[in-house]
């Protein structure tokens, strides 16, 4: 069973996909009925609203959640409701989501539920660590949509990444693109004495000196960064963005200088086109993240929602070996 | 009037409700559903009551029943919707009978925790184990919840069917057959339990705006210890010791600058308070406003002592209402409100708080007019409060001077940051009819053009 020793070293799982309908559901069930089988007690929640029975995009059927005797899960009132398996409530949330609180229920009959979650990740870290306080092994976090910020080391520690062929049915373009996420995923980890001193960091640019001393450039937000009228090179050539990175930063900063460090919080903060990764890159600068995500394993979903398949094993194998990582395609592994 | 209304009157009242701290949503809407209150035996008893929580909160604040009721407030939920429906009868589902389950639990908790207090009377909350035995059939005392083996006798056997069938990967249309019949009997069993809990409907409401009113008392006991607010007496005059405005307190300790707690004593009738620019004036009437409001909400008072007199509402007119949008100037908006005052005037009796009348208009048609008010405020039963600064208005009523401007006050050199520690703001009993002229000097400190204060100085001594 691929993987899933891997994942019991880590107290909480993220499971996100590159696109909708890469298999994300596929892969979580595959996980949970493997943990069921070794006895790992596992709490499961998700981002936003999950596990509905018809794709509401693209109207196609998908898999719903099982759930096993003994697991903890979080969904909405709503989504309660509706439950096919008998399990009891533990606790009942006081916020608020459009389908009503969010309850915590333990399966006592295993069956399908729906899972919905918080709206948030400050909601979504808080429902982690209070699962942990409940004797929970591993909490399982299933994203939604196409959303990446549940799979920030700050909420999970480690990540399985879903890609497929809806996010493209040309083998060529999804290798490509799933490598350049996943080298965003990979980048190098500063320094555990520069993470500790940039951390608390909450807002802006700032420049790293050569005794590691951070530096407020005092620029609001990237996004007025071509307005910035200060040298941001004057400290040296490491900054860290405490927000989000954009193209536009990296452009401008591309025009400045070489041999740029830019250190990002962590890959959910990159909100970056591959071009404009690689016209920064060519000049001899590059990212690091403060906090890199354990990435587990890549899965495979070689059906696209319109009904193109792609063969499941040569793709396999070519985005593995652009990656150096296994790939596995859920339905193989559970054929 | 309610609390939720007047914080949108009184940035003052306002500063003070923020500053409250809730454990619950309820605690905090059921403060802000409080009346402004002039029944004097409901306000003694709520204040004897907050006298109550707050000795308690001194002596027990870090012991364990005082950290377990808080404990309790933390995790209540306002199930007004909930409650509502289960009076009307409607089927509550699961959820719903889980937060019921955990309410009761909650409560009795809260109750032995009260009772450790001492504080039973002040907090009584109803008994509701008869409600948590009805949702833990299985005598668990654990507030979990789901529909128990033990309310309907098909369940166990349906449930092990269905686990048998489920594990071994049984027949898919056998699974679904089992699943809609369970929650058959769970409807069943949720219109029985919502039939039962029915009667209970108002009992529990009771319990929940018990609950939601001893966080509020906490708060405020909270509050005024944080604050030092004192307890104030009812009678026939508005008199307060050391009265302070909160948010300029806070605001000047945060900045480190000196803040001057003032003595007041109002009756009904006009009171005229002069006093040079920087005097504090217009705060004197928000300090005014606000201690009166939070008394005559239940709450203590932020002065070391005080008697409030017990008004039907408060009017005040300060600041520049100047709109706009509706084409009113200053002076239109200022008059339109000061006609309201007079009209509400003449049928109840209020606090009634106005800043510089007529300022905005030509000297003297304005001095006509604060003449005016004068004369008809006098003759009314409200207790008012006017700032001016016009002299030799000739009107017989009662004058306070702010003491204001003393140049020897602080041995720094006086600059118009410092200017502050040169003000004192005390009041004092003012028998003659002119005003204090201290505009020039106050100008001059502020580093005004030389040439203007030069030329205006000429133009009085002409």
């Amino acid at each position: 069973m691929p993987f899933v020793a891997d994942i019991l070293k880590h107290r909480s799982l993220s499971i996100v996909g590159l696109e909708k309908n890469t298999g994300k559901t596929v892969c979580l069930n595959y996980i949970l009925r493997r943990l069921n089988e070794m006895h790992v007690p596992v709490g499961v929640t998700s981002i936003g609203v999950d596990g509905e029975q018809v794709d509401s995009v693209f109207a196609t059927a998908k898999p719903e959640i099982i759930l096993y005797e003994g697991t903890l899960f979080i969904t909405s009132e709503q989504h309660y409701l509706k439950r096919q398996l008998v399990s009891r409530l533990e606790a009942v949330d006081s916020r608020r989501t459009a389908l009503g609180p969010l309850v915590t229920a333990r399966v006592l009959v295993r069956g399908k539920a729906l899972l919905s979650g918080a709206a948030t990740t400050g909601i979504l870290r808080s429902q982690i660590s209070q699962l942990e306080k409940t004797g929970v092994d591993l909490t399982i976090v299933d994203g939604a949509l196409s959303r990446l910020s549940l799979a920030s080391p700050t909420v999970t520690e480690a990540m399985i990444l879903a890609t497929g062929a809806a996010v493209s049915a040309n083998v060529k373009q999804l290798v490509s693109r799933t490598k350049f996420l996943h080298s965003l995923i990979c980048l190098d980890e500063v320094s555990a004495d520069l993470r500790e001193r940039l951390n608390p960091i909450q807002s802006g640019l700032w420049a790293i000196d050569s005794e590691g001393m951070p530096h407020d450039l005092g620029i609001a937000s990237v996004f007025l960064i071509d307005r910035a009228e200060t040298d941001l090179l004057h400290y040296g050539h490491t900054l860290f963005a405490s927000g989000a990175v954009s193209d536009r930063l990296l452009r401008v900063l591309a025009t400045k200088g070489t041999d740029i460090t830019l250190i990002t919080r962590d890959f959910t903060k990159l909100f970056i086109t591959p071009e404009a990764y690689v016209e920064f890159t060519r000049r001899g600068n590059r990212l690091m993240a403060l906090q890199r995500s354990r990435l587990i394993a890549i899965t495979l979903n070689p059906t696209s929602p319109q009904g193109f398949l792609l063969d499941s094993k040569s793709t396999c194998s070519a985005l593995s070996d652009a990656m150096q990582m296994p790939v596995y395609d859920v339905m193989q592994i559970e054929k | 009037m309610k609390i939720k209304d007047l914080i949108k009157q009184d940035a003052g009242f306002q500063y003070v409700v923020d500053n409250m701290e809730f454990m619950s949503t309820a605690g905090r809407r059921k403060m802000l559903n409080v009346e402004f209150c002039n029944d004097a035996t409901w306000l003694q008893e709520e204040w004897q009551r907050l006298e109550r929580v707050i000795k308690v909160t001194r002596e027990y604040k870090f012991k364990k029943p005082y950290i377990e009721l808080r404990h309790c407030l933390m995790q209540l939920h306002d199930l007004q919707g909930t409650l509502q429906s289960l009076s009307c009868h409607t089927t509550l589902n699961e959820v719903e009978l889980f937060e019921i389950k955990n309410l009761a639990q909650l409560a009795q908790i809260a109750c032995s925790a009260i009772a450790e207090l001492g504080l039973t009377d002040v907090l009584p909350l109803p008994a509701t184990k008869d409600i948590f035995n009805l949702l833990d059939p299985d005598g668990t005392g654990i507030a979990n919840f789901y529909i128990y083996d033990s309310y309907d006798a098909r369940l166990a056997p349906l449930r092990r069917e269905l686990q048998g069938l489920q594990t071994a990967g049984g027949d898919p249309m056998r699974i679904s057959e089992l699943l809609a019949l369970q929650n058959e009997i769970q409807n069943e069993v949720c219109t029985r339990l919502s039939d039962e809990l029915a009667k209970w409907a108002d009992l529990l409401t009771t319990t929940m705006e018990q609950m939601a009113y001893a966080d509020f008392l906490l708060a405020k006991s909270d509050l005024a210890i944080r604050w030092n607010l004192a307890r104030p007496e009812i009678g026939e005059t508005i008199e307060y010791m050391n009265l302070v405005n909160p948010r300029l307190k806070e605001h000047n300790e945060s900045h480190k600058q000196r803040y001057q707690p003032v003595d007041i004593t109002l009756s009904p009738g006009v009171c005229l308070i002069t006093g040079a620019n920087m005097a504090g004036k217009t705060v004197l009437l928000k300090s005014v406003a606000t201690a009166q409001t939070m008394a005559q909400c239940g709450m203590y008072i932020p002065a070391s002592k005080g008697v409030v007199r017990l008004v039907e509402g408060i009017a005040s007119s300060i600041g520049d209402d100047q709109d706009e949008m509706n084409g009113l100037s200053s002076y239109a908006a200022e008059i339109i409100k000061i006609s309201n005052i007079l009209k509400d005037c003449r049928s109840h009796e209020l606090l009634v708080l106005i800043d510089e009348p007529a300022r905005t208009t030509n000297p003297v048609e304005g001095k006509a007019l604060v003449q005016a008010l004068i004369a008809i405020l006098n003759n009314l039963n409200s207790t008012t409060l006017i700032t001016t600064h016009y002299s030799q208005l000739g009107s017989t009523c009662r004058r306070l001077r702010v003491k204001g401007f003393v140049e020897d006050m602080a041995d720094v050199p006086l600059n118009p940051q410092n200017i502050n520690r040169f003000i004192d703001y005390s009041l004092t009993e003012d028998q003659s009819d002119n005003v204090p002229q201290e505009a020039l000097r106050i100008a001059a400190i502020l580093g005004c053009d030389e040439q203007l204060t030069a030329l205006a100085k000429e133009n009085i001594s002409k």
